[in-house]
């Protein structure tokens, strides 16, 4: 039953990673650029939440506007880098922009640093998410059911997107062939943009929800980038779908991790990470969604 | 004459669209040997499956009689076949003179030599290279800084310092101008001439083709369907109707 | 031109083995920082600007080669010249058994994969508490007494730098260093002229490795302690910085990054303790207006300015004849 239990917590963990490795993985395909400041997003989307929900007070809304607005903020951050940054750097080195996203972190990292200071900070969710329900006999959190929600509520989303919008089709075919895009006359500009947005919005809402159940602290990017390093490499460079398989098995392995070697966990994904490539030096979803 | 290159009954698709059905090509040893046809007639694809770049679904090839049908690029390299691609494909940041200086470096098996310097080795050889095709005088120029003609001229450079036997280039005057069209086709018929070596190439350009060629391939759909020598194939009356009328677009 | 370089040099090594008889401690001790950075960044330069890897975690290799040092001294009482020759070793262990995961990958894996492997190693020194001292680290590490701090130390580092900075330019110069470059700059055309481009670049791995190692030790010899933030992250951005400062596709670019970078850290950590804040950037503002570097910049325009480069005579009796 403890067995269960952890799986449960892994699983809403999983989630979290699920969401913020999407993002780092749609713009991976569609820019080809390992957005190395996602982690940053992901941070100042936790501190943000804690912001907007210190203001509110007592207010039951709290959680929900701090949800809300979380994303909104780093995706206009993620907007803002690249339109008058990132995109002036396209047609240089792949290098280059690569290191640029270096040195947004830094930047990042240190104005969170200024903003919030070294303090750690906690939100305590609202009085109908707190406490524990029981599950199948195991006592789990009760904002973990939200979790376990918002997981296939932004997989549903992102589905809709990429296969049921203009942009979507667009970013698909950019990921696969940017060439072609270029030739048939799309402004690949405008569709990177848009993936780029998307892709920080989901890293400020994984940073958001993750708000509730964990300290808030500078350095929570680094661990959490590491992390979803090792999904996208896991799943497929890019493959949304490989970030939900690559996040499922990230979480069950630290998860039994933590059963067994709770100082180390996070060596079994790791592990985990190793064994694919050995098998699949691709990763385990082809590089295109 | 011996046969050098031997490619037969050659299939190849894509994704289920087939490229090639049924190529068969020869090439004798020392002939310079053209192929035609319009575009997506299987060109490239013939050549990627005889410089090993690809292998076939079906069919052999054949190089001085030894079945290398399968074998990776870099053991076709070592046997002889060198190759030029249809963009300039060099070393941009490294010297003109160091973009030839590797290649023979690594055919004498000397890319791990970590004590002396590279200017201990192979400089004769490099030079020589150098000298005969003509970049010389800009062999401390980066290659990234040359003319699109004098890259594809240091491409043949790079392929020439594998000593192949046999040379396959991939539309080798694409890109150019009138000039440099005229000094690369010189200096492929006098590597043919002097040196002896077997040229394979397709070209767009009909006044190249027949400029050049001893012997001319015509492919068309995935199949050849001419050969013969250029007096041959100007005549022939399939090639006129088919290929030749619009060709000049 | 050369023998104003050599000139140079010269008297730079003079100034240098010199620099204790007439400067106070304080820039002496500035000095041997530079140095060690420097030979870190000449070594991840080799495999970033010279081999084209995407090496954004070197710093972890400087951490093994000084953990190892540290931990065979305190912990396994190991005589002092083996744990010195451990450390480099340690770490070129690393760098193969890294280099052998991440090389068979293609170019954005190696970078994220590097990276991560290179995080976990990270994570291992600050909670292993027992052998690495967890985030205090090791402190106190007792060396030889020749190696007294700035008198024996100072010399030590200086020599075993120069000397270690002329093995990695014979390097850059011979076959294989310009194999490494050719195979930066197309490894798809080395393929097809006959060149393993794996194990060129697993070889210049290891190489890296090895001499970042050798820095690792001789910062112990300068500070006598280690601490996790050797193999942190930001120290590997910082020297990717100091690479892309100086210029990552010349030899001296990255000694000369180091000494500009670890200088302004020095001086703007008396004033502020957002050093990673001008460090980011630094680094935006090198992408945008010195993509380069300094001394890749100087050579582009001296290349610019001066008259077409003759062509070398060939050898006696060569072709021209």
């Amino acid at each position: 039953m403890a067995i269960l239990g952890q799986l449960l917590v892994g699983l809403s963990r999983a989630m979290i990673l699920f969401i913020v490795a999407a993002g780092l993985s749609l713009v991976l395909g569609v820019l080809r650029v390992p957005n190395v400041f996602h982690g940053s997003l992901y941070m100042i989307g936790a501190f943000v939440a804690w912001t907007v929900a210190e203001a509110m007070g007592g207010s039951p809304a709290r959680l929900w506007v701090a949800l809300a607005a979380a994303p909104i903020v780093t995706a206009a951050v993620g907007l803002a880098v690249e339109r008058t940054l990132l995109c002036r750097l396209y047609h240089r080195e792949h290098l280059m922009l690569i290191l640029f996203t270096f040195g947004v972190m830094l930047v990042l990292n240190d104005l969170v640093k200024l903003s919030w200071g070294p303090t750690y900070r906690s939100l305590v969710p609202p009085e109908g998410l707190q406490g524990a329900v029981s599950v199948l006999g195991v006592a789990l959190p009760r904002y973990n059911l939200v979790l376990l929600g918002a997981g296939p509520l932004v997989a549903g989303g992102l589905w809709l997107l990429v296969h049921r919008t203009r942009i979507g089709k667009i970013a698909r075919a950019a990921a696969t062939d940017r060439e072609m895009v270029a030739v048939l006359g799309i402004d690949v500009g405008r569709v990177f943009a848009v993936a780029f947005g998307v892709g920080c919005f989901l890293a400020g809402l994984g940073g958001a929800l993750v708000a509730p159940t964990t300290s808030i602290t500078l350095g929570m990017d680094h661990t959490l980038l590491i992390e979803s390093f090792l999904i996208v490499i896991i799943g497929g460079l890019g493959n949304l779908w490989g970030a939900l398989v690559g996040s499922l098995l990230f979480g069950v392995a630290h998860s039994v991790g933590l059963l067994i070697w709770p100082q180390f966990a996070i060596a079994f994904p790791y592990a985990i990470t190793a064994g694919v490539l050995l098998v699949r030096p691709q990763g385990l979803l082809r590089s295109v969604w | 004459m011996d046969n050098l290159l031997l490619a037969e009954g050659l299939y190849k698709a894509f994704g289920g669209f087939p490229a090639l059905r049924g190529a068969t090509l020869e090439v004798q040893e020392t002939e310079v040997v053209a192929v035609i046809g319009p575009n997506g007639a299987g060109k490239t694809t013939l050549f990627h499956l005889i410089t090993g770049v690809l292998q076939p679904d079906r069919g052999r090839v054949t190089f001085q009689g030894r079945e290398i049908t399968r074998w990776p690029a870099y053991r076709r390299c070592a046997l002889g076949i060198g190759r030029t691609f249809q963009i300039a494909n060099v070393f941009p940041r490294l010297r003109v003179f160091d973009n030839v200086q590797v290649a023979v470096l690594s055919r004498h098996r000397k890319t791990f030599h970590l004590a002396l310097p590279a200017s201990r080795f192979a400089m004769r050889e490099t030079w020589a290279i150098l000298e005969h095709v003509g970049l010389a005088d800009k062999a401390h120029h980066p290659a990234g800084a040359l003319s699109h003609g004098d890259q594809r001229i240091l491409e043949i450079a790079i392929a020439l310092a594998s000593r192949p036997k046999l040379l396959v280039l991939d539309e080798p005057t694409a890109g150019m101008s009138p000039e440099e069209t005229a000094a690369t086709l010189r200096l492929l018929s006098r590597l043919n001439r002097e040196e002896g070596l077997t040229v394979l190439f397709c070209e767009h350009d009909m006044e190249v083709v027949f400029a050049a060629a001893h012997r001319i391939v015509v492919m068309h759909h995935g199949r050849t369907v001419v050969q013969g020598s250029p007096e041959e194939v100007r005549r022939h009356p399939e090639v006129q109707a088919a290929y030749l009328g619009s060709a000049d677009a | 031109m050369v023998n104003g370089t050599r000139l140079g040099v010269g008297v730079l090594l003079a100034a240098l083995f010199g620099a204790p008889a007439f400067l106070p401690p304080f820039y002496v001790y500035l000095i041997a920082l530079i140095l060690v950075t420097g030979l870190l960044a000449t070594s991840l330069n080799l495999v970033l600007g010279f081999g084209g890897l995407y090496q954004f975690h070197h710093a972890v290799f400087y951490g093994i080669g000084a953990y190892t040092l540290a931990i065979g001294i305190t912990k396994l009482h190991w005589p002092a010249w083996v744990a010195f020759l451990a450390g480099p070793a340690a770490a070129a262990l690393a760098g193969l058994l890294i280099g052998l995961v991440c090389v068979r990958l293609e170019r954005l894996y190696f970078g994220m994969l590097q990276l991560s492997l290179g995080s976990f190693v990270w994570i291992v020194a600050l909670r292993w508490y027992p052998v690495t001292g967890g985030d205090n680290g090791l402190h106190g590490i007792p060396l030889p007494a020749g190696l007294k701090p700035l008198g024996g130390a100072y010399l030590f580092i200086l020599t075993t730098v120069v000397a270690s900075l002329l093995v990695l330019w014979a390097v850059v110069r011979s076959p294989f260093g310009l194999t490494l470059q050719a195979i930066r700059d197309n490894p798809q055309r080395c393929q097809v002229v006959g060149i393993q481009v794996r194990a060129h670049q697993l070889a210049a791995m290891v190489l890296a490795a090895l001499f970042a190692g050798v820095a690792g030790v001789l910062y112990v010899t300068l500070e006598r302690s280690v601490f996790p933030n050797m193999l942190s992250w930001v120290l590997s951005l910082e020297i990717l910085v100091m690479c892309l400062l100086g210029g990552w596709f010349t030899f001296p670019g990255p000694l000369l990054g180091a000494a500009l970078v670890v200088t302004l850290r020095t001086f703007a950590g008396r004033y502020t303790e957002y050093w990673t804040l001008i460090l980011g950037v630094l680094l935006i503002l090198l992408i945008f207006f010195l993509p380069e570097g300094i001394l890749g910049t100087l050579r582009a325009r001296h290349a610019q300015k001066a008259p077409e480069p003759a062509p070398q005579p060939a050898p006696a009796g060569d072709v021209h004849g």
